[in-house]
């Protein structure tokens, strides 16, 4: 007997979620073996997975038809296939009405969804053996007429010879053809209890509880032509190949274009762009532009029109210039960071002459890859501009592209130890063997730690169902603002769906399936920073009368910098951090490329690279700067011979190993995955024989590769740091010469940063602010700046820092007062229709101390105050005999002060235990400026920092913070162990320890630790409120 | 009156350390839902370790390598109190558990029986300590007094009125049962002890704060009365019938029995309840009762039907010596589920309800003889029923067509003569627990004519293996 040939038309891939136990590349692996003539992915109502199985048919030159398995509201299960572009095009709009219909990660179609013509779709019926199949098959055949075909799915069921005949004849008496599927739910028959585990999964339950809703067996495999041949007749076999040879559609075949909207008629892309960049250029210049930046210009321009990239340059531009239209700061980040033409058009602020930056040009020709400009806006505003992108190309033609969130170690091992019925207190033990982002099993001698018998049968289980999962796509989520824009509608090229945030629709594929299928997007990103820094440009406005924006702020500005070589840095961009903070005595920082070095340098992968420590010797003198060869100088001359930056890597695989330009982008993107996916030994090699080959010796080629893999997925642009650099810089000169400004920006655009308007505000007031407190008599909802010494102005504390406080009330509070002050607290509470939360709230911040003298007495006064009618508004409230309350304590307000505000305008809790401290021998942080490298001291402070960075190898870093600033602390880790309780629970520790000084960076080593808590309940054994 | 309260602060841990022996082990009760597990409650020895109530459990494991973790159970506390409530009511009548963990005792009636005071509250003391309660006692002249002081004293008496506000005024705002925005508005208006609230005018406080806070702090002070629900101790039924002289036969012992079960079956339809299981006692002119117990499957009330198993299991027995009295205890009670019955009912007369028969059955051939039969969801036939009793929602079973009988194991089946009826059907399933099977199986004709199932193991040859017969 000849081999039949088969095309398999009806597989889930594993992006049909919790269904599918196999990925297209092992589906299309295992057809090809068969010898399957073509594999369909048929993923149940989405083509999320379709560009990977694309990928992987074109990796085994098996054909992929590209379909999708529906299950109809009340209706049919279908399997629809693409037979030609219109077909995708139909079918992507449909899958976008059956999801869109739907909340996230459900759909709805309908049978009316059915009454238009779906030209090019064919339909394999798979009938659910219910008394109606004969009315939907009469229904079916109207709607799809020639393109119908009934499927017979035989899974070796209790009578598969009856149910064969059975659906033979259902198909006679309807009149249409019959064809073999096999309803593939994985590529070969041992992924059968993944799949049973992917189905309790489904279900919340064990598999043990899962009974009939598992498959009765693990038929549902691409099985051998053979077995095949065994249970089906041959014609069955036959037509499949029929209809695959019909299915001609290939993703290839689909074609994007660029909105067209944004190039006036009449014009061309090319032309309009030059326009534009004219027109910026005097903006820019307006005493006219250098030879220099013409020269740039002209440069760029040309190479964006041989790439054919005008339309996304005018995209973003528009996008930017309607952000500067509404007042929404912005700045451009990657590769526009050295760019006129980006510069000219308004997306980055970073003037490419100025900066003194050496990096590549912003698009190479040999390097095909599309441009990658992320826009980040400020964060309290970029919804205006994503809601912008969507009004302006409408919804059917622009959606943020999607994240296909994969199984990690830890979530792939709670879900299969669930459904194994494992107790939820080992799931959770399990879950923390594997660390948080980890892709791998855990060790079995970290399992043993833990407790478990790794060599137990249900362990063994859990690690093998686990190791499968991993990795395994699990949901799709939105990704933070990646944009995708088209000419056409959007479903005509891949499926919309909704989100799961309200008036937002993201597009079923993610940004690695868009460069492959030649989609462009454009990320609209929030930072926090560019808010703050447009409230400092507004309030420098408003209470200085000068206007400045990123672009006019003045460069290379001595002060600025010398503050920054002092770590006076609490609040800025970027360098805030403590690990920023120790460096920066060291680095000293004199111009702007400093800080780029600095804002790249305390990363982890300098720091697992061991950059950091060469590059500081160099820079200090402490070690001669040599450079390997002279082509190489070129490259790390910058960074003195050390490769901080992708640009150099890459340059460096140019230079020294004869990559090519596109060969180095691979570099690039095999360095960003290696942690994940490997990849980089073949690297190793080519590296390092291109390096002997040029005379560099093996040890040296050895070192840079060890950088190389440090940088790890870590690895920071010098475009991006560009970037970044001019936060920091403009961030920093508004602390050093507007701190109150700064400060109230800062707290005004909370959360975000690393310090809590707490430290910032104790921050203000070291650097002698003067802070005014909540008040309602003048507060608005923000702080404010009211003036104050001098010429120095005062921050008044805002009503948004009363935890819990409503904005809407703080309005009307402000809009009252503005017609006239407050006669009392009944005058207040009912102009401003504050309730009684509100009411209670204020008092208990003392923002009423100017209507009803301290907390207690002002409670005491708004419980009087009743809801009244308007009619008796007015009428003055019936007079009371005066109570005899008492007085909050000095120490009583302080607690009430943290509770309600999050900080004490009153004396820091540490004033009032200083004596008690000074008793027990420990020093404040003043005092302990004057001690010297290698005492022994002992501090007591706060905790308020506890961290362990993961590059740090198991050292605790805490911060202490007492009335005088902070104590930076470091525990390493046997005491960290063997003092665990302390460093874990103590609210105020005290620390013993000696005291290292290096270059103005000082650290406590701790010896020992002490939990002072106790003392601050001392402070007030009523009060239990203290955080 | 004087009332006790006796506050149990730690019952849910005492209750887990009862019924254990290692009292030196670390132990934390454990609580809240699987994503975010919290520290119920800990035993000193967990606490020397630095846990606390109220930390999460990764926190805790955080903190100490080892400890032993126990899941709180709310409804094992329940029938606790429940229990220490019967306890109690051995000491007054007006038992109330209307504040959780703690029992409420109106005492005064009772001190002419166990008191004075001083003696009662030691013997309280020692009987609690003996169960393993940690235990605060106070005694004060009303029972939200009494109440609220327990919450900071314990061995406080309070014998008038006047000792008790003098007493209740010391107490912190917070721990005297106000409602928690009422005691926090206290707390923020800087009044910190009950006696400074007391201390203001009513009508001030009536314009700021709600009613109930006024009603509370009269009942704290006796002003008011407050309505407690009191104990009741569970139903049970208990008859006894003196027989008028000693009986020997089975026979004269069916009619008391017959009044005893009558008088159950209207017991029972009094309180709406039916019964599972019940005692004879056959009391003897000397030596120990003869006790005959009777269980059934299911709670019934049906009197003939009592009647007929109580009588299937008298007759079983051997009567050793005369019977004096016969008695009737019945303690397991619970709700009855009436059957439905048909309008025109089809039953000849003749024939015995099921239910009857079932009962009867397993009188006369044992329990273990009679089992109920239970399906499973699960595609290994062998797995896809189990024995055992209960009424539970049985899952959708499969529509493949099954046999009625299974092996209880497979048999090999020989193969001459057998004839395959159907394709094979293939199961694979069982991965999970071990017993993985990989099978087709037939529907075979053996020569005799009978229709059996039939497997083979996957990639086995050899003979097929019979697991069951078709009817």
């Amino acid at each position: 007997m000849s081999t039949p040939g088969y095309a398999e038309l009806h597989c889930l891939s594993n992006f049909s979620f919790q269904r599918g136990a196999s990925s297209a590349q092992e589906l299309f692996q295992r057809a090809r073996q068969h010898g399957y003539q073509a594999l369909a992915i048929t993923d149940e109502c989405t083509l999320a997975g379709i560009v990977r199985a694309w990928q992987a048919a074109r990796a085994t030159g098996l054909a992929l038809i590209v379909g999708s398995e529906v299950r109809l509201h009340n209706g049919p299960k279908l399997v629809l296939l693409a037979e030609n572009l219109s077909g995708y095009q139909h079918l992507c709009k449909l899958i976008t009405l059956g999801r869109r219909r739907a909340k996230k990660g459900e759909y709805q179609l309908l049978r009316e969804d059915f009454d238009k013509p779906l030209e090019g779709l064919l339909a394999l019926w798979v009938p659910d053996g219910a008394e109606d199949d004969l009315a939907t098959g009469r229904w079916l055949r109207e709607v799809f007429a020639q393109r119908l075909w009934l499927a017979v799915e035989l899974h070796r069921g209790p009578d598969d010879p009856r149910r064969l005949q059975q659906l033979l004849g259902l198909a006679a008496s309807l009149g249409i053809a019959a064809v073999a599927s096999g309803d593939v739910h994985m590529h070969a028959r041992g992924r059968r209890a993944l799949q049973d585990s992917m189905t309790a999964i489904r279900h919340h339950c064990s598999v043990a509880e899962a009974g009939q809703r598992l498959f009765a067996n693990g038929e549902r495999h691409l099985r051998p032509l053979a077995q095949l041949a065994e249970l089906y007749p041959q014609a069955l076999l036959e037509e499949s190949l029929r209809i695959a040879a019909r299915c001609r559609f290939d993703l290839g075949q689909l074609r994007y274009q660029y909105p067209r909207e944004l190039v006036p008629e009449g014009q061309t892309a090319s032309a309009w762009l030059r326009h534009l960049c004219e027109q910026g250029q005097r903006w820019r210049w307006p005493e006219g532009i250098g030879d220099k930046a013409r020269q740039s210009l002209e440069h760029e321009l040309e190479l964006i029109a041989e790439l054919n990239y005008e339309s996304y340059f005018l995209t973003v531009h528009d996008i930017v210039n309607f952000a500067r239209g509404q007042g929404i700061l912005c700045q451009g980040r990657g590769s526009a960071a050295n760019s006129v033409v980006c510069y000219v058009l308004g997306i980055t602020e970073l003037d490419p002459l100025k900066s003194h930056l050496l990096f590549e040009r912003f698009l190479s020709r040999e390097r095909d890859e599309p441009p990658d400009i992320d826009v980040d806006f400020e964060h309290e505003r970029r919804e205006e501009v994503l809601q912008y992108v969507f009004r302006r190309y409408g919804r059917h033609r622009a959606a943020l592209t999607a994240v296909a969130s994969t199984y990690h170690a830890a979530g792939a091992v709670r879900d299969i130890a669930r459904v194994l019925g494992l107790p939820a207190q080992q799931i959770n033990a399990l879950a923390d063997c594997c660390g948080r982002w980890s892709d791998r099993l855990p060790p079995p001698e970290q399992l043993r730690e833990a407790g478990f018998d790794p060599d137990s049968p249900l362990l063994r289980r859990v690690l093998a169902l686990t190791g499968e999962l991993i990795g395994f796509p699990r949901h799709l989520s939105q990704h933070p603002g990646g944009f995708v824009i088209s000419e056409q509608p959007l479903d005509s090229l891949v499926p919309v769906e909704n989100a799961a945030m309200e008036d937002r629709t993201v597009i079923q594929w993610d940004k690695d399936d868009l460069d492959l299928v030649g989609l462009l997007k454009v990320d609209i990103l929030a930072l926090g920073m560019l808010s703050a820094l447009r409230r400092c440009f507004d309030l420098l406005y408003r209470h200085r009368g000068r206007q400045l924006t990123l672009a006019s702020i003045p460069a290379d500005c001595t002060a600025t910098y010398e503050m920054i070589g002092r770590a006076d840095t609490v609040g800025v961009f970027q360098i805030e951090s403590r690990a920023q903070m120790a460096m920066l005595p060291r680095l000293k920082p004199k111009n702007f490329y400093d800080l780029v070095i600095e804002v790249a340098i305390v990363r982890p992968g300098p720091i697992q690279g061991d950059m950091v420590h060469p590059y500081l010797r160099r820079r200090q003198g402490l070690e001669p700067v040599n450079y390997p060869s002279e082509a190489l100088q070129k490259v790390f001359e910058r960074t003195l011979g050390v490769p901080l930056f992708q640009e150099q890597v890459m340059e460096l695989a140019m230079v020294a190993s004869g990559y090519s330009a596109g060969e180095a982008d691979q570099l690039r993107r095999a360095m960003a995955a290696w942690k994940r996916h490997g990849g980089l030994e073949p690297h190793r090699e080519r590296l390092t024989r291109g390096m002997l080959d040029n005379g560099y010796s093996a040890e040296f080629a050895e070192r840079i590769f060890e950088q190389i893999k440090g940088f790890g997925s870590y690895g920071f642009p010098e475009s991006h740091a560009a970037s970044f650099a001019l936060l920091t810089y403009a961030s920093c000169w508004l602390k050093c010469h507007e701190p109150a400004i700064f400060a109230c920006a800062l707290i005004n655009s909370w959360p975000m940063g690393f310090y809590s308007p707490d430290q910032i505000l104790q921050d203000a007031r070291r650097h002698r602010i003067e802070i005014r407190p909540v008040d309602v008599c003048h507060s608005d909802w923000d702080c404010s700046l009211e003036p104050g010494a001098g010429q120095a102005l005062a921050i008044r504390l805002g009503l948004r820092q009363v935890r819990g406080f409503r904005q809407q009330d703080a309005q009307r509070i402000e809009q009252a007062r503005a017609e006239r002050g407050w006669r009392d607290v009944s005058d207040l509470c009912q102009r401003a229709r504050l309730d009684a939360r509100a009411r209670e709230l204020l008092a208990d911040a003392g923002a009423l101390r100017g209507l009803a003298s301290d907390r207690y007495r002002a409670r005491w006064s708004v419980a009087a105050v009743q809801a009244q009618l308007p009619l008796f508004a007015g009428i003055e409230a019936p007079l009371e005999a005066p109570v005899d309350l008492p007085q909050p304590s000095l120490s009583e307000d302080m607690f009430a002060d943290y509770a309600s505000v999050g900080t004490t305008l009153g004396p820091h809790p540490l004033t009032l235990l200083r004596r008690r401290l000074t008793a027990l021998g420990c020093r404040s942080a003043q005092a302990l400026e004057q001690a010297e490298h290698g005492d022994r001291v002992s501090v007591a402070g706060l905790v308020t920092g506890r961290q362990r960075p993961g590059t740090a190898s198991g050292v605790t870093f805490v911060t202490l913070e007492d009335e005088f600033g902070n104590v930076n602390v470091v525990v390493w880790r046997d005491l960290a162990e063997r003092q665990r309780r302390v460093l874990v629970g103590a609210q105020l520790m005290r620390v013993t320890g000696r005291l290292e000084c290096e270059s103005g960076v000082r650290h406590l080593i701790a010896q020992r630790l002490e939990d002072l808590s106790p003392l601050l309940q001392g402070l007030d054994v009523r009060s239990r409120d203290f955080h | 009156m004087l009332w006790a309260c006796i506050l149990l602060p730690q019952l849910a841990l005492d209750a887990a350390l009862r019924a254990r022996d290692d009292a030196d082990t670390p132990l934390v009760l454990l609580s809240g839902p699987a994503q975010r597990r919290v520290l119920q409650a800990v035993n000193p020895p967990a606490a020397a370790l630095g846990l606390r109530a109220g930390q999460s459990l990764t926190t805790a494991q955080a903190l100490a390598g080892s400890f032993t973790c126990v899941e709180h159970d709310p409804a094992a506390i329940e029938q606790l109190q429940q229990f220490l409530a019967a306890w109690a009511y051995r000491f007054s009548s007006q038992v109330s558990l209307h504040y959780p963990r703690v029992l409420l005792l109106e005492v005064e009636s009772s001190l002419g029986l166990f008191g004075p005071w001083p003696a009662f509250e030691a013997r309280l003391r020692a009987e609690l300590r003996a169960l393993g309660f940690r235990h605060r006692i106070v005694l004060a002249s009303n029972p939200v007094a009494a109440r609220m002081l327990a919450n900071v004293h314990d061995g406080l008496a309070l014998e008038c009125p006047q000792q008790t506000r003098a007493a209740l005024e010391q107490m912190p705002i917070d721990r005297v049962g106000l409602p928690a925005e009422a005691a926090s508005a206290f707390a923020r208006m800087g009044l910190r002890q009950l006696g400074q609230v007391l201390a203001l005018p009513r009508d001030a406080l009536a314009r700021r704060f709600a009613a109930p806070v006024q009603l509370h702090l009269d009942r704290l002070l006796g002003r008011r009365p407050m309505a407690l629900g009191f104990y009741v101790p569970p139903d049970r039924f208990d008859a006894r019938l003196e027989l008028n002289f000693d009986v020997e036969s089975h026979q004269a012992l069916l009619f008391p029995l017959r009044r005893l079960i009558n008088d159950l079956a209207a017991f029972l339809a009094g309180r709406d309840s039916g019964v599972q299981r019940f005692a004879l006692h056959l009391e003897h002119a000397e030596g120990p009762d003869t006790c005959v117990p009777v269980g059934l499957l299911a709670a019934e009330r049906d009197p003939s039907l009592l009647f007929e198993l109580a009588r299937g299991r008298l007759e079983q027995l051997q009567i050793a010596a005369p019977v004096r009295n016969l008695r009737l205890l019945a303690e397991d009670l619970p709700a009855f589920v009436p059957q439905r019955s048909e309008l025109f009912d089809p039953r000849p007369q003749q024939n015995q309800p099921w239910e009857q028969l079932r009962e009867r059955l397993r009188a006369r051939l044992g329990d273990e003889a009679v089992r109920g039969l239970t399906a499973q969801a699960d595609h290994r036939p062998e797995c896809a029923w189990h024995s055992g009793n209960g009424p539970r929602q049985a899952p959708p079973v499969s529509s493949a067509p099954r046999p009625g009988w299974l092996l209880v194991e497979p048999q090999a089946l020989p193969g001459i003569g057998v004839q395959l009826l159907t394709g094979a059907e293939r199961i694979e399933s069982g991965w999970w627990d071990g017993g993985d099977v990989r099978r087709d199986y037939y529907r075979v004709r053996t020569a005799s004519g009978l229709q059996g199932w039939a497997y083979r193991t996957l990639g086995e040859d050899g003979p097929l293996w019979l697991q069951g017969w078709f009817a």
